[in-house]
């Protein structure tokens, strides 16, 4: 079973349009809402491909409910602590003329320090039926910085491989427990350790980092369509030769997914998971629909991966 | 039809040591009645509904069912609840646990809920929590398959 952490779940409400104008007048063509956060999007993927998954975090009032009984209705399994705030909304107004995202994103709710105890203790709890736990995205407001590491320390004490996917200080800070697999958000910054992702170089030094801090696989994406693999002996690069990519919301979420997916496949070599996990982000990006992609359809986009070892 | 694919796949819980005010206010922000009562592992130990919560707190509780007040009772229920606030759910929790294996039918569920009248039946994985069906349930997968066939 995969566990997935979503510390800062949200409502996605989206709007289609037809070239957004500011500051003026926009007719919605089309609206829809549904589940989201980087952990529920992983659970999700990981449900599309047929495997089990159980989601964890933070909800709050009747739209944490709305997310609960969405994600039980995709078949994920939900254990989710219920604070007294309710859970954020972000607004994705699709602009289906230029083709263009734009996100709105609300800051999360207040989380006590009870609410923090209990989620430990759930956490605890569901590691004893898990084998890979995905520690994804922002923090709520009032919670520590080290709450993934505290995550990471607990997990590893229950036997279970850790895949931390955040931005800042929370990575950083992350890393200090040496999780399995590391991969900066860089989403907002497009920067980790200090070091601006531009091109290969850029990011097979922050790998290397990753390693360096502890990390057994360090995992960094570079201009949405290569990542760069580093492990202690070896980097790998892997990109996609298919470049109709429609939809690049979730595409993240599903390469972390790929890689869960692969830990729990124990005859899955290195090379294999990073081909199977790039297949996840490309059948996710091929998709104009906010939904994941079938085991099948990720096995056909398997031919559009090139994964290749740079050096010991 | 197996009960994987019919249970309701929510695993929240709690510890047989929560004390009866946090039981409360979990059983109110997920507006539900009961819950599973786990270990660390996830296996059960026992029920906790509202049900055995006045059941405790209200000893003359079936009385109360043909009176025609429940004012003074009300008050009883109040007094009991402040006292037991801080007392661990294990004194409260039912720990004749009926429970079902994940890959069992649904005619086997039923039989289980009608027969020992309960409302809910935690749903097993490998002996760990993995879900809870419910009548309701089985009785709209039912009525779908009818739909369906027709």
């Amino acid at each position: 079973m995969i566990g997935t952490v979503t510390l800062n779940p949200a409502i996605d409400v989206i709007l289609e349009v037809s070239n957004l104008k500011i500051n003026q007048y926009n007719k919605v063509l089309n609206a829809y809402t549904t589940s989201g956060g980087k952990g529920i999007n992983v659970s999700k993927a990981v449900r599309a491909c047929g495997k089990e998954t159980i989601a964890i975090g933070f909800l709050g009032g009747g739209r944490g409910r709305m997310i609960e009984e969405e994600l039980r209705g995709l078949g994920i399994t939900t254990n989710f602590w219920h604070i007294e705030e309710k859970t954020r909304s972000n607004t994705i107004i699709s602009d289906k003329k230029t083709g263009e995202h734009t996100l709105l994103s609300e800051t999360g709710p207040e989380v006590t320090d009870y609410d923090l105890e209990m989620l430990k203790s759930i956490f605890y709890r569901v590691m004893s039926q898990c084998s890979v736990v995905t520690l994804s995205g922002s923090l709520p407001r009032g919670v520590p910085i080290n709450i993934y590491s505290d995550l990471i320390s607990i997990a590893k004490e229950r036997g279970v491989k850790t895949i931390l996917n955040a931005s800042g200080e929370q990575f950083i800070n992350g890393l200090e427990k040496k999780p399995f697999l590391a991969k900066p958000d860089l989403r907002e910054s497009n920067e980790v350790f200090g070091i601006r992702i531009n091109k290969e170089e850029d990011a097979i030094q922050a790998a290397k980092q990753i390693i360096q801090r502890g990390a057994e696989v360090g995992v960094v994406s570079l201009q949405n369509e290569k990542d760069i693999i580093a492990t202690r002996d070896e980097i790998w690069f892997a990109e996609t030769t298919c470049h109709k990519i429609v939809n690049l919301i979730g595409a993240g979420d599903a390469l972390v997914a790929g890689l869960a997916i692969s830990l729990t496949e124990e005859e899955n070599k290195l090379e294999e998971a990073i081909k199977f996990s790039m297949a996840c982000a490309l059948a996710s990006a091929l998709r104009e629909e906010e939904e994941f992609s079938s085991r099948e359809e990720v096995e056909k986009c398997l031919q559009y991966v090139i994964v290749k070892r740079m050096y010991k | 039809m197996k009960i994987k694919d019919i249970m309701i796949r929510d695993v929240t819980s709690v510890l047989a040591t929560c004390k009866l005010v946090d039981l409360i206010g979990i059983l109110s922000r997920h507006k539900i009645t009961g819950l599973p009562v786990v270990n660390n592992n996830q296996e059960i130990v026992g029920f906790i509904s509202l049900h055995d919560i006045i059941r405790a707190t209200l000893p003359n509780y079936l009385g109360i069912i043909n009176s025609d007040s429940i004012l003074s009772e009300f008050i009883q229920l109040s007094k009991s609840l402040k006292e037991y606030s801080q007392r661990p759910v294990e004194e409260f929790m039912g720990k004749n646990i009926i429970t079902i294996d994940e890959d069992e039918n649904e005619v086997l569920a039923s039989d289980l809920l009608i027969r020992n009248k309960i409302q809910r039946l935690p749903v097993l994985r490998n002996g760990k929590l993995a879900g809870i069906v419910t009548l309701t349930d089985i009785c709209r997968v039912l009525m779908e398959n009818n739909e369906n066939k027709e």
